[in-house]
């Protein structure tokens, strides 16, 4: 375990010492940090323009419009007009943004009211309309001398109120406060951050364990320390790496993150689930080291890789492969099935436990388990293929070949 | 003197190939002691089972001065044959790594180093990355970093491949020297005429198997006996016809007859028939260099010299 640190502590020393490693550490969080400018630049762009509405009324009650149009915040400006329907073609033709509306007896009684618009128009618009629908229809309704009674059961409409057998049971303590998506999103986020850093820094370790033998070094090492020792090291070594990237990316992010938007982000972050996702992360991180120490000490470099090295290269990114229907349905049986693979569950579980609002801990708990079982066998099968593997210079392993280790 | 290490009936396979067939013999304190064979004859293969690298399918190793049965890693030095160091690390870095892997006081072993590099002629290259230097400066470099801890045991596997000569001298004074101090040294090479100047005691070894194991002057006089070479064209059944000749080889003019062991050299001179046409004529030992060629050429020389000596 000694020997283990003493390599774990080169490892980091001589990477950190290595330019290309610092620049790549910064450059990482400008990366993003650049993108998320970048976005919000085009961002920018699509601010809603104010769009200009010409009303003409007939039935004198702009004014109850204009409130409406305040009361929603609408990003209207909005006039009165007194051009009649068939004169407005070259106004539409030559504006932009613009949109009339009438009002009358007529459309009202229909209940159906034109509106003409420009080529050009935001395109909130035609939802930001429908909220003056309400109102108006207060006044149809108003014009039929009901009670006040009659006026509210009319206008309460009829909704459905749907209670699942679970809701109905716990409804004695639902709670109505709605809480913010960003708050289960963050610590979400933060494990995935932490996952894919440390999972790319892992996959250092890979060339790490291929360049000791192309630099003909691992025997030199392996004077001084075992092959498990080595490897360990390695292993621990890349670790912290990998946190150190993170911890830059953070110091750059989080600042930003926080003057940017505007929600108690770090608060979101201090809670006790953050943790289990954090350790979710490791595991899968533990994993994927064993396997790329393995393979690394296989091949001689990246460039004669073979089918059998790529494939096993990409497995961390299965998982990505899986966004789609885990995030579409977080208890299917696709993210079900994917968090009980060892090699999807460490990302499937962050995006399901992300987007579940109640956490399914069985699941979690054989999830888990299967995770730690499958590290420790890889440890092992890694320590026996890095054993062999490392001291076999000029050629890259076969996989019948690498077979052959595991099983002695 | 002391036995450092004790190598007993090593056997190893690799696949359905033997690589060692029963390989023994010591190394003591303060010798040199040289493991000779021709190329892939399993040096390397035996010194890797002595580091721990490998593992023998059967016999044994023990290194005495310790107990417990793992390898006393601290007090080996190790210079494989496979030289490389990291290539983006200064010279300085790796050494201390090296060191600390060893568990050398730092403050010493950096001392250490800069004594070294400024023996190796390396002076004020400490800073300097691995990838900046040449190769026989690597090597150096390497080197230092096997005796830098100051091994009880030192093994080299062909210290001397891919060194100039004047770096060669430098090697070979520092080993001896250490030797002197009282390491344990067990090197590996093929280049005969260093071996031959420095070491004490040899094992060769051809086919994973031994063909020779004594010190220098013992395989001297057992298996280098005299021979005669002549220039000149003569019929080679007059050669052969010669008393106390073994073998007679020819090549162009000139013909090496092999003589026996117990070959008076001035009276054999004097049995030489008066018919032989002598151009040139010149009367030494089998050196060690002749010795191994026979051995990787698989002639039966020795197997002769050793048979008519049993």
């Amino acid at each position: 375990m000694r020997n283990s640190m003493k390599i774990a502590k080169w490892e980091i020393k001589r990477n950190l010492k290595n330019k290309s490693f610092v620049i790549g550490l910064f450059l990482t969080p400008l990366l993003i940090l650049g993108f998320g400018f970048l976005g919000s630049l085009f961002d920018s762009d699509d601010e809603p323009e104010e769009t200009t509405v010409f009303v003409n009324d007939q039935l004198e009650i702009y004014d109850m419009l204009a409130e409406t149009v305040a009361q929603y915040d609408l990003e209207w400006e909005i006039h009165q007009t007194k051009l009649a329907e068939d004169a407005i073609q070259d106004e539409l033709e030559n504006g932009e943004n613009t949109a009339y509306i009438f009002l009358n007896e007529e459309s009202m009684e229909n209940g159906v009211i034109p509106v003409y618009t420009t080529d050009e128009i935001d395109s909130s618009f035609s939802t930001s309309v429908q909220l003056l629908a309400n109102p108006l229809q207060q006044v149809r309704i108003a014009q039929l001398n009901l009670t006040d009674e009659e006026i509210a059961i009319i206008s309460s409409g009829v909704v459905f109120e749907e209670t699942s057998a679970e809701d109905y049971h716990a409804s004695g303590e639902q709670s109505t406060i709605e809480e913010n998506p960003l708050e289960k999103l963050v610590p979400g986020l933060f494990a995935g951050v932490i996952l894919f850093a440390i999972v790319i820094t892992g996959m250092m370790i890979f060339q790490s364990a291929s360049q000791e033998k192309k630099d003909k070094i691992a025997e030199i090492i392996l004077s001084s320390v075992t092959p498990g020792e080595l490897m360990n090291g390695k292993i621990i070594g890349y670790f912290v790496l990998g946190i150190i990237q993170v911890v830059v990316l953070l110091v750059f992010v989080i600042p930003f993150a926080v003057t940017k938007i505007d929600e108690p982000i770090i608060e979101y972050l201090l809670v006790p689930e953050t943790l289990l996702l954090v350790l979710i992360a490791v595991l899968g991180y533990l994993l994927f080291a064993a396997i790329f120490v393995g393979i690394g000490a296989t091949m001689a470099d990246m460039s004669t890789s073979g089918n059998f090295q790529g494939l096993v290269m990409m497995l961390p990114f299965l998982s990505f492969a899986l966004i789609g229907p885990v995030l579409g349905d977080p208890s299917g049986i696709i993210a079900k099935v994917a968090s009980y693979i060892p090699f999807t569950s460490p990302g499937v579980l962050i995006m399901r436990l992300t987007v579940l609002e109640e956490w399914p801990w069985v699941e979690i708990a054989i999830a888990v388990a299967v995770l730690i079982v499958s590290i420790l066998l890889f440890m092992k099968l890694a320590g026996k293929i890095f054993k062999v593997g490392i001291l076999m210079y000029g050629k890259n392993a076969t996989p019948g070949e690498i077979w052959k280790w595991i099983r002695s | 003197m002391e036995v450092m290490l004790t190598v007993d009936n090593l056997e190893k396979s690799f696949k359905d190939k033997k690589a060692l067939k029963g390989i023994s013999f010591e190394v003591r304190k303060g010798e040199i002691m040289a493991i000779l064979g021709p190329n892939g004859a399993g040096k390397s293969t035996t010194i890797r089972n002595i580091m721990g690298i490998m593992y023998p399918d059967s016999g044994s190793i023990k290194f005495h001065n310790h107990q417990g049965k793992e390898i006393p890693r601290n007090k080996i030095g190790y210079l494989p044959e496979e030289r490389g160091l990291y290539k983006n690390v200064k010279v300085m870095d790796i050494l201390l790594y090296l060191a600390d892997l060893k568990d050398y006081p730092q403050d010493k072993a950096k001392e250490r180093i800069l004594m070294y590099l400024k023996k190796f002629d390396l002076e004020g290259k400490e800073k300097v990355s691995i990838e900046e230097l040449s190769k026989g400066m690597g090597q150096k470099v390497q080197f230092i970093g096997s005796i830098l801890h100051e091994p009880e045991l030192l093994i080299l596997d062909e210290p001397f491949s891919g060194l100039d000569p004047v770096s060669q001298e430098l090697f070979k004074e520092e080993i001896r020297s250490l030797a002197d101090k009282g390491t344990a040294i067990l090197l590996s090479s093929h280049q005969m005429n260093l071996v031959e100047e420095m070491c004490d005691r040899l094992f060769m070894i051809q086919n994973g198997q031994k063909v020779i194991y004594g010190t220098l002057d013992e395989v001297k006089t057992k298996y280098a006996n005299f021979k005669c070479t002549i220039r000149g064209k003569n019929n080679l059944a007059d050669l052969e016809a010669i008393p106390m000749v073994q073998r007679v080889e020819e090549k162009d003019e000139t013909t090496v007859l092999y003589l026996d062991q117990a070959v008076n050299p001035t009276s054999w001179l004097k049995s030489l028939p008066d018919s032989i046409n002598v151009q040139e004529l010149k009367i030494n030992r089998i050196s060690l260099h002749e010795i191994f060629i026979d051995i990787a050429t698989n002639k039966n020389l020795i197997q002769e010299a050793g048979d008519s000596n049993a």
